[in-house]
């Protein structure tokens, strides 16, 4: 061993040791990265200043020395990744002292005199001291030290020694343990997968043992060293395992992953592989990535990273299925295997004929995948490779070839569908066929709310609803079991976002998919049904969350939109299966009893089909334009708005446009009447029936309070006024509209007249200074009715809660005569009842009233004995009154 | 200093949160939470399968405040979370003893 002059700073006259030397230069390469230069060529870099340092170490140990004089020569090798020379900041440095045979005492203090400076500096150093005996045993026991040695290199010393080595694992090691450490890269894959996730779709993914992480290389690289002899990494490529772009874009994508490992030791500070939150943001505008508007920088890093990662993985799976698990050496490496329709089945994997059969018939690339969904068999590594290189085959014209959309929509329908469109998404071929998903597919939400990228969630998404029949859920099986077209479910599903390039994706995504199923010349209705669906994947959640479930214009609103009850049981699953493919905290029981909630509430207002009907909607619309068009410069578009948001569903349903546009005036006056402080405050307005003669319309508005509707029937009562049908709404802002139709008797000669009396009763009723039962008593004893003819029939009544999620219903049927609808109502008032909603109808001399009823809390009556009660009350109070007469 | 546990229906929550922001309140806890009062569970009928739901969806907020600034902060939760229908929810007040910022070990008003 040579022996070398010590070195001295000629600056500062001290000696430069060798461990000064790694210092300064660890600290040059360092700062650089930070300051954005120096990275080029970094990992071979740092490589080379430790491995100087060790040549250094052992030139200048005295120890060494003594070691080579007494022919105990050793050499110095370095292991792991240090022997793959790719060292990041702050990787571990592993390192072997070995020796021919027997270890020298002196071993210990040579370990000690090189390796426990880099302590000092903070470095991680593992070391040994072996024989060239325990490097057999240990690998042959050890799988851990064998990929170690695997990835061997010489520094210093013995060189022969090393060669010793070199040809011991090949000869003697490699070959009893290739078959074994195969099945032992599987096995801890597995505990891969189980501690550290499939990096290539985590938010923070664990860069190196991840799967799609750095080990995923390693594993390809150890496999062709164990299998096929191979040495370096381009070897890969040279002996024909890979393809020139498959080991060109397997070395770029690992050269990424180091270059973003490295960076993340530098700002943990640590050897850290976990790419935390924290880190992102930094490494993203490390790495150049700019904000642009609607992806931020650090979204379009994360979806580069996850295409790395899935990129190594699925190379990595193929790799290690196709030539080592199937137990495939050499010699067997011919094609074999069942020939079908141009496609070879082979064992669990699925592949082309021949190259050539792809070139004359591209619909392969398509049908190819349609056998996986069928019969669940994988792409073989041969197919994956060939697949993503002639997927540019794929043009326009292939995109809409009607026999490609069909080998498409099989994918869908396909028991193993998730399986197809996982490996056509890695392979590129679901971008190829599909140009729109290529957009999304690698798009990243960075928060922990989305834990997969867009591509993935919706896949994921389409799985959800295939695996649905495992569900405990029974509401949604069943809902599952009902509707008939499940694909266009899937359909929807794998489209959802296909609109997440921007904003408004939902909106977005609706044109898209609409291009997409014309292109596919896809069925008409089917296709309206899934841009609906795409077009409202965000309805259930937002209107769950942002609205008052208890309120019933809400839900009509988004009844309306929703319009039909197989729409609204796709919906329902969409939203079921999308959310669950978000993360955790999209989809749990907090959220799914909100949104259960909401879609039964609205499959019950479709089915009963009143509010939400086209009719509905289309009434709404002219009702709108009818207001804006008369109210005129009156009134701006906002309180026209603001106007319509405070009516009630069935209000609007049933009224005419101008006896709208009179009662906003009138709920107008109110307000003023209100702030002008007049107390109990109401309007009246009685206008001629347009349609029968001799009617009369009248409409009331007043706050609405408990006994409102009973009092003013009263009254109408009091003075005679037979009441032909009636309907009371109550606006959201506790506005109560009452508009009854009604017959004379009036004072024919001035009917005004009449009215002006109406309204005095009114105020004094609401004052207290009339006592409405008192003064109907006394009238009972005339004619309380007048010209009963028929002899009575009994009343019935009916209670119920199953027609409406929001009102309990009562329902009388009973002779008509005057001051029978107070009866019921001041009956109703006194059970404590508010009247919400009321339709008040006769035919012939019969009436048919219908209440809508909430208890004073506002909530509908669920309790037996109490709906009992009003039921028999009511019963006691019309049929009594019947009796007496 | 005093706690200030509401809880209110979940779509109330923005309302809410504004409005105890445009008091001053510099933080508060937000949770989704299930349970009942009142309003009970409820059955819900799928074509004519009754499923019974035990708990309903709420969401909970906790702030704590100094004591001069409770009657305004629950009057906010009051006014911004009702709607007059039962299910409204509840607030509750409980005295605090003290508040440490686990950053700089400030204690009392100064950490809250």
């Amino acid at each position: 061993m040579p022996y070398s002059k010590q070195r001295r700073d000629p600056i500062e006259d001290k000696v430069i040791t060798p461990l000064l030397e790694l210092r300064q230069a660890r600290e040059k390469l360092f700062s650089g990265i930070r300051e954005g230069r120096g990275e080029n060529g970094f990992f071979e870099k740092q490589t080379s200043i430790v491995d100087h340092f060790f040549i250094r170490s052992v030139q200048e140990s005295s120890i060494g020395r003594k070691l080579f004089s007494a022919r105990k020569p050793f050499s110095l090798i370095a292991l792991g990744g240090y022997g793959r020379g790719e060292l990041c900041l702050r990787s571990d440095i592993d390192v072997m002292v070995l020796f021919p045979s027997s270890l020298p005492k002196e071993a210990k203090m040579l370990t000690e005199e090189i390796i426990l400076p880099l302590w000092d500096l903070g470095m991680e150093v593992g070391h040994c001291v072996r024989s060239l005996k325990d490097c057999t045993r240990l690998s042959l026991e050890d799988f851990e030290v064998f990929t170690s040695l695997l990835d061997a290199r010489f520094l210093c010393g013995e060189s022969p020694l090393y060669l010793h080595l070199r040809h011991l694992i090949e000869k003697k090691v490699i070959p009893k343990n290739a078959a074994a450490f195969a099945r032992w890269l599987d096995d801890r894959n597995k505990v891969r997968m189980e501690t550290f996730g499939d990096a290539s779709y985590l938010l923070e993914p664990n860069i190196k043992e991840g799967i799609g992480g750095l080990r995923d290389y390693h594993q390809i690289l150890w496999l062709s060293k164990v299998f096929f002899g191979l040495q370096k990494p381009r070897d890969l490529e040279y002996s024909g395992r890979l393809s020139h772009s498959q080991y060109a874009s397997l070395s770029d994508e690992t050269l990424f992953l180091s270059r973003i490992r490295n960076h993340l030791h530098d700002l943990s500070g640590r050897k850290n592989d976990r790419l935390g939150f924290q880190y992102q943001e930094k490494i993203a505008e490390r790495f150049g990535f700019e904000d642009k508007e609607s992806y931020p920088a650090v979204e379009q890093f994360l979806g580069r990273l996850h295409t790395a990662m899935s990129s190594i993985k699925s190379l990595r799976l193929s790799f290690a299925a196709s030539y080592i698990l199937r137990g495939c050496d050499e010699g067997s490496w011919t094609h074999a295997g069942k020939i079908h329709d141009g496609l070879r089945h082979e064992g669990r994997e699925i592949g082309f004929a021949s190259v050539t059969a792809i070139l004359s018939r591209p619909g392969l690339l398509m049908s190819l995948f349609s056998h996986i969904a069928e019969c669940g068999c994988r792409l073989s590594m041969e197919a994956r490779r060939l697949t993503t290189e002639f997927h540019y085959l794929a043009n326009d014209q292939y995109q809409s070839d009607p026999d490609n959309i069909k080998s498409f929509l099989e994918i869908i329908k396909g028991p193993y569908c998730f399986s197809a469109l996982i490996q056509m998404h890695e392979t590129g071929m679901l971008d190829a066929f599909i140009p729109e998903f290529g957009r999304i597919k690698d798009r990243v939400q960075f928060d922990a709310y989305h834990i997969f990228p867009v591509g993935i969630h919706s896949i994921h998404t389409v799985k959800n609803l295939k695996e649905l029949p495992n569900e405990k859920n029974l509401i949604l099986l069943d809902i599952m079991n009902d509707v008939k077209d499940h694909d266009v479910l899937y359909i929807a599903a794998l489209f959802h976002d296909i609109g997440k390039i921007g904003k408004n994706h939902a909106e977005r995504g609706s044109a898209i998919i609409a291009a997409i199923l014309e292109r596919w010349s896809y069925d008409r209705k089917k296709s309206e049904d899934i841009v609906f669906l795409v077009r409202n994947h965000l309805l259930l959640v937002e209107t769950a969350t942002r609205r008052d479930l208890d309120d019933e214009k809400a839900v009509v609103q988004c009844a309306s939109i929703v319009g039909t009850v197989e729409r609204a049981k796709f919906l329902y699953l969409l939203t079921w299966a999308d959310s669950k493919a978000t993360g955790p905290s999209a989809w749990n029981s907090w959220i799914s009893n909100l949104i259960q909630e909401l879609f039964l509430k609205i499959l019950h207002i479709i089915e009963k089909g009143e509010l939400a009907s086209p009719d509905a909607q289309a009434r709404n619309i002219a009702a709108r334009n009818f207001i804006t068009a008369r109210s005129g410069a009156n009134l701006s578009a906002e309180k026209v708005s603001a106007f319509f948001e405070k009516m009630s569903p069935r209000y609007l349903l049933y009224t005419r446009p101008s006896l709208i546009l009179r009662h906003q005036n009138m709920a107008d006056e109110l307000d003023k009447a209100k702030s002008d402080g007049e107390k109990m405050p109401f309007r009246l307005h009685a206008e001629p029936d347009g349609d029968i003669q001799g009617c009369w319309e009248v409409s009331i508005i007043a706050p609405d309070r408990a006994g409102l509707f009973s009092e003013i029937s009263g009254v109408l009562a009091l003075n005679n006024i037979n009441i032909l049908s009636a309907s009371i709404y109550t606006w959201l802002d506790g506005t109560a509209v009452d508009i009854f139709k009604v017959s004379s008797p009036l004072d024919s000669l001035d009917p005004n007249r009449t009215w002006e009396k109406v309204k005095l009763d009114i105020k004094q009723v609401f004052s207290g200074r009339l006592a409405l039962d008192f003064r109907l008593g006394a009238k009972a004893g005339g004619k309380m009715l007048s010209g009963h003819k028929t002899p009575p029939k009994p009343p019935r009544v009916i209670v119920e809660n199953n027609s409406s999620d929001f009102f309990t219903i009562i329902e009388v049927f009973a002779d008509d005569r005057i001051g029978l609808l107070y009866l019921i109502t001041s009956t109703l008032s006194s059970l404590r009842l508010d009247i919400r909603i009321a339709k008040i109808a006769t035919k012939g001399d019969q009436v048919a009233d219908v209440f809508y009823v909430l208890d004073l809390e506002g909530q509908r009556i669920e309790d037996e004995s109490r709906l009992r009660e009003i039921q028999n009350a009511l019963l006691h109070r019309v049929g009594s009154s019947v009796q007496r007469r | 200093m005093k706690k200030i546990e509401a809880i209110i229906k979940p779509f109330k929550l923005d309302d809410v949160k504004e409005g105890l922001s445009s008091l001053g309140v510099k933080g508060l806890t937000v949770s989704e939470v299930k349970g009942f009062g009142r309003q009970r569970g409820h059955k819900e009928v799928y074509r004519g399968a009754e499923y019974q739901v035990d708990f309903v969806s709420k969401v909970k907020i906790e702030v704590v405040v100094e004591s001069d600034l409770l009657s305004d902060a629950v009057k906010i939760i009051l006014e911004r979370s009702r709607t007059g229908q039962i299910g409204d929810g509840k607030i509750f007040i409980l005295p605090v003893e003290d508040v440490i910022r686990i950053r700089t070990g400030e204690t009392g008003k100064d950490a809250i």
